[in-house]
């Protein structure tokens, strides 16, 4: 095969698959503070998910990165990775995913340092998990290759919806104690 | 459920998605309906005018009939006619009718 398809093939499917990772930690984390998941699992399981699956999206983000910038066609810089809204052909689409980027980091490095943190600014950094998913899901509705197909539609848009709808739920039934 | 099952689970989802993912793209390597389409090369000239198409360019024929030969039953000086999404390249051409 081809590097050049080869690294686009790899940029597509870990972009996909790195969504999918960070919306299940999105969700266990979501979880966490309610109580639609009870019937799962307990808190200690769903925490426990939640770890992990920081684990899962990190390699597949980088991946996806990665191979961005490997790809000719693509023209991502390291800078663009960095700043958003530097890309000359779609500032707006990719620079999403450039500030979801910056942003996701950001919240892993303060969730690693939490011990070291302030509370109360540690919890607000980590909510911004939520405009994190937003610009994601809006990356990858403008600049998504394989966004039109069924199957990766299907897939998006399902996560998307269970965002929502526990989003939703904690803004309703608000928050568990402690 | 315990720990170790939503974890495999979620494992499974992920790497479910990313071989669903992959091999969709490897069958559709381009996708017309992509809503990015990058610049593939630079243009040579960007103020210069887009080249328009020239349809309808007859070409002389170039088989000539021998005496008592059948004429070929194509109709000689057949029309090359572009379709609209060819355009014709502004580079110099390739072939020259000197010869030295």
């Amino acid at each position: 095969m081809d590097p050049q398809l080869a690294v686009w093939l790899v940029a597509r499917a870990t972009g996909v698959a790195a969504y999918i990772a960070l919306c299940l930690s999105i969700l266990s984390g979501i979880a966490l503070r309610t109580s639609v998941l009870d019937f799962l699992a307990k808190n200690r399981a769903l925490r426990s998910l939640h770890d992990f699956m920081t684990w899962v999206w990190i390699p597949l983000g980088a991946l996806h990165v990665t191979a961005l910038l490997l790809d000719r066609t693509a023209r991502i810089t390291p800078l663009d990775v960095v700043v958003p809204f530097q890309v000359s052909y779609a500032p707006t689409a990719i620079g999403l995913g450039t500030l979801s980027f910056d942003l996701v980091v950001i919240i892993t490095l303060t969730s690693w340092l939490r011990r070291r943190m302030d509370d109360r600014v540690w919890r607000w950094i980590h909510r911004s998990s939520y405009l994190v998913f937003v610009t994601m899901f809006v990356h990858a509705l403008l600049s998504g290759t394989d966004f039109s197909s069924p199957f990766i539609s299907s897939i998006s848009w399902s996560a998307a919806l269970g965002i929502g709808l526990l989003a939703a739920s904690r803004i309703v039934f608000g928050r568990l104690p402690e | 459920m315990p720990s170790w099952a939503l974890k495999l689970s979620a494992l499974f989802i992920t790497l479910f998605v990313l071989a669903g993912s992959f091999d969709y793209a490897r069958d559709h390597v381009k996708n017309a309906n992509a809503p990015l389409q990058p610049p593939v090369a630079d243009r040579p000239a960007a103020s210069a005018a887009p080249p328009t198409p020239t349809p309808g360019i007859t070409i002389p024929p170039l088989l000539t009939t021998r005496p008592g030969q059948r004429p070929p039953t194509t109709t000689p000086g057949a029309r090359l006619t572009l379709a609209p999404g060819v355009q014709s390249a502004t580079l110099p051409p390739l072939t020259f009718t000197h010869t030295s």
